[in-house]
């Protein structure tokens, strides 16, 4: 009996030695942030940028529960050069071979979607930092369970940035200048397919007369027959909507044939920093839709795009924002849930109350981030004279008043 | 109308430069080249580090530019193409990779953002409710300019006509004297140089990405299937026929539309005359 009893007592000894070193080495191992994003565009770099920078600090401060954080990045490309398997392969990898305890990214929303399934089957928690289809979160409100994982930090959904254009149109346009006769265009890319037709009814319900709403492929190379259309409806102002086609095309287009008629609305690389100087100055006048700029949006705003400019040489885009306040949001929620058990931690993430930089996070029930005073908002920001860019609505946060193109007579 | 006609006869041009080297080359020395378009790309972007980097005039770089990619052409054909022209699939190949190479080089140096390459002319243009840029105008002339040039080269002068000579039958030109090797060499120079003027024609009012060749190698590709594959006039009718069917559909229909033209053009020729509108003739 002593004989059997002694080497059965040794290995629940060894056992115990060893699920104790598992658990300690879990304890101590870094946690993992997987970021998937389009690598080559700037709005990729500035993600990857941001959430280096967000580690940075965190680590410098001991980390979370004595854990330090690395991030392992992975390239989910545009849907409209690869489609999403590029994507897909990304998060398989970042889950199945990295085995991230998180992603943050996401740019393109028909590559996002793609990865959904792939992500929930991965039980991995995303935080979405780019992508503004709203069928994203409407995953999580028709299948809780299997999409619990998925939250969006930035930017608002494409569906609030509707309501946001609309009111730019009816309080900015209509409204203050008095305009009765706009014109929407728009790519025809996932994201932007129901916000024209949205847009176009909310326009007519406010009385405004819409004679040309049109899609144009992403690939579009030549924009003349669609200003020439727009010209000859008599539009006071066009409407664009545009994220993965050639914006600098578009611009550069209008600005060449002096079309008269102004444009603005959200035009995704016209939120670059750099844009006024990669179109040769020729966006004057574009108004273009943002979620962060320098200024003081909330008390962190200033100082973080300081830092990042300091640290990166560049001026940052709207996904750096999200990245930033995702990297903390998901350091906070595991410093809460007392550790990186994903049920937990998405339980914590619900709970999310987070200043970042471009505002106020805080998720609904769809796991979608709220908007509205106080919160995220969308603003519309028009370059003007030596790149410039000045707030032109909500009326509350303007910094300047709206210009006309050069070769109209200003308002 | 004028609308139509005006901005037809630009996109026809432009078509028709890239159409023209394109099916040159093929025609004379049955080379099928899927690195054109990078030679419109070289052509946007040298243009472009020679304004913002070397800071040199706007019509310097331009007159640099073009022999430097016409020499970059001469390069591929003489050390690349020319030991594997005996395998058309080879040669396929080789010009992929070259396509494909210059792209990543242009993504590592340039990066992915668009550049801007400056218009030659500033002015618009408006004239029977068309609002045009002189740029766009210069385009046209440009290339009006080239393919009169061209025209002119091949039948009158001795070079020309040894072009056409190696064209019509390559063993008898050689026997007739005719260097065939440094024809193709020549021919790939001015298909590349004709290449890269489009680029530069049309850069300030495109988009310059490292990608930026590779929808110009489609159009100009479609333009040769139903224009007939190695016939210079059969490039020009398919470039107006594209150009102004692409520019009627976007006017009258839907821009959404207006890139469909060239892929119903190409699949009905195909199904109805294989060979394209010229392509049973001679070559030139």
């Amino acid at each position: 009996m002593r004989r059997f009893l002694f080497p059965s007592l040794m290995a629940a000894v060894l056992a115990f030695a060893a699920g104790s070193a598992d658990r300690a080495l879990a304890q101590t191992k870094p946690i993992r942030i997987g970021v998937n994003t389009a690598i080559q565009a700037q709005v990729g770099r500035d993600a990857i940028d941001s959430v280096r920078m967000a580690i940075d600090e965190i680590n410098a401060q001991g980390g979370v529960l004595g854990r330090k954080f690395e991030m392992i990045v992975a390239d989910e490309g545009e849907a409209a050069s690869e489609g999403p398997k590029l994507g897909i392969a990304a998060v398989n990898k970042l889950t199945s071979e990295d085995h991230v305890d998180v992603l943050i990214g996401g740019y393109d929303s028909g590559v996002t979607l793609g990865e959904l399934p792939h992500i929930a089957r991965a039980k991995t928690i995303f935080l979405g930092i780019g992508s503004a289809s709203p069928a994203i979160t409407q995953k999580v409100k028709d299948d809780y369970q299997r999409y619990k994982y998925i939250f969006r930090v930035n930017p608002i959904n494409s569906a609030k940035q509707s309501q946001a254009l609309l009111g730019f149109i009816t309080g900015k346009l209509k409204g203050d200048l008095g305009y009765n006769k706009i014109s929407i265009i728009g790519e025809n890319a996932k994201w932007v397919q129901d916000m024209v037709p949205d847009i176009k009814k909310g326009a007519e319900a406010a009385g405004l007369e819409v004679p040309v709403a049109e899609f144009f492929d992403v690939q579009t190379a030549d924009f003349s027959p669609l200003f020439a259309k727009v010209k000859d409806s008599g539009s006071q102002y066009l409407i664009v909507i545009i994220s993965h086609g050639a914006s600098d095309v578009f611009v550069k287009q209008w600005y060449d044939a002096k079309v008269p008629v102004p444009i603005g609305g959200i035009d995704v690389k016209g939120m670059d920093a750099n844009f006024f100087d990669r179109v040769g100055g020729k966006s004057i006048a574009e108004v273009s839709a943002n979620f962060v700029l320098r200024a003081p949006l909330t008390p962190m705003t200033v100082a973080w795009w300081d830092k990042f400019v300091s640290l990166n040489k560049r001026p940052p885009v709207y996904t750096a924002a999200g990245a930033y306040a995702a990297a903390y949001i998901y350091a906070e929620a595991v410093k809460r849930a007392g550790g990186t058990d994903t049920d937990a931690v998405v339980g914590e993430l619900e709970k999310t109350d987070f200043v970042g930089p471009a505002g106020r996070v805080q998720f609904d029930a769809t796991h979608d981030v709220k908007d509205g005073p106080g919160f995220v908002n969308e603003l519309f920001v028009q370059w003007q004279a030596n790149g410039e860019r000045v707030v032109v609505w909500p009326k509350e946060l303007a910094t300047g008043k709206m210009i006309n193109p050069p070769w109209l007579a200003q308002n | 109308m004028v609308q139509i006609l005006v901005y037809g006869a630009v996109i026809s041009a432009i078509y028709a430069m890239l159409a023209v080297g394109f099916t040159l080359i093929f025609g004379v020395a049955r080379i099928l080249n899927l690195a054109h378009g990078s030679f419109y790309a070289l052509g946007a972007y040298l243009v472009y580090t020679f304004t913002a980097n070397a800071n040199l005039p706007l019509w310097a770089a331009c007159l640099i530019a073009v022999p430097l990619v016409g020499a970059f052409g001469v390069a591929v054909e003489r050390i690349l193409v020319r030991p594997l022209r005996r395998s058309m699939l080879a040669v396929l190949l080789i010009t992929l990779a070259v396509a494909l190479m210059v792209e990543q080089v242009l993504l590592l140096i340039f990066g992915s953002e668009a550049r801007n390459v400056p218009s030659l002319v500033d002015a618009t243009y408006h004239f029977a409710g068309v609002d045009i840029s002189a740029q766009r105008l210069l385009a046209l002339g440009g290339g009006v300019t080239i393919l009169a040039g061209l025209w002119l080269f091949m039948q009158h002068t001795r070079l020309g006509s040894a072009i056409l000579a190696v064209a019509q039958d390559a063993e008898a030109a050689q026997y007739m004297g005719i260097p065939s090797d440094r024809i193709y060499s020549l021919v790939m120079g001015l298909s590349a140089a004709i290449a890269a003027a489009a680029g530069i024609l049309v850069a300030p009012f495109q988009t310059v990405i490292p990608s930026m060749g590779l929808l110009p190698l489609v159009k100009a590709f479609a333009i040769v299937v139903v224009g007939g594959l190695g016939s210079i006039p059969g490039s020009i009718v398919g470039a107006l026929l594209l150009g102004y069917s692409e520019t009627i559909v976007a006017f009258e229909v839907s821009i959404e539309w207006s890139q469909i033209v060239s892929v119903a053009a190409v699949f009905a020729t195909l199904v109805i005359r294989p060979s394209g509108f010229f392509g049973k003739r001679a070559s030139f």
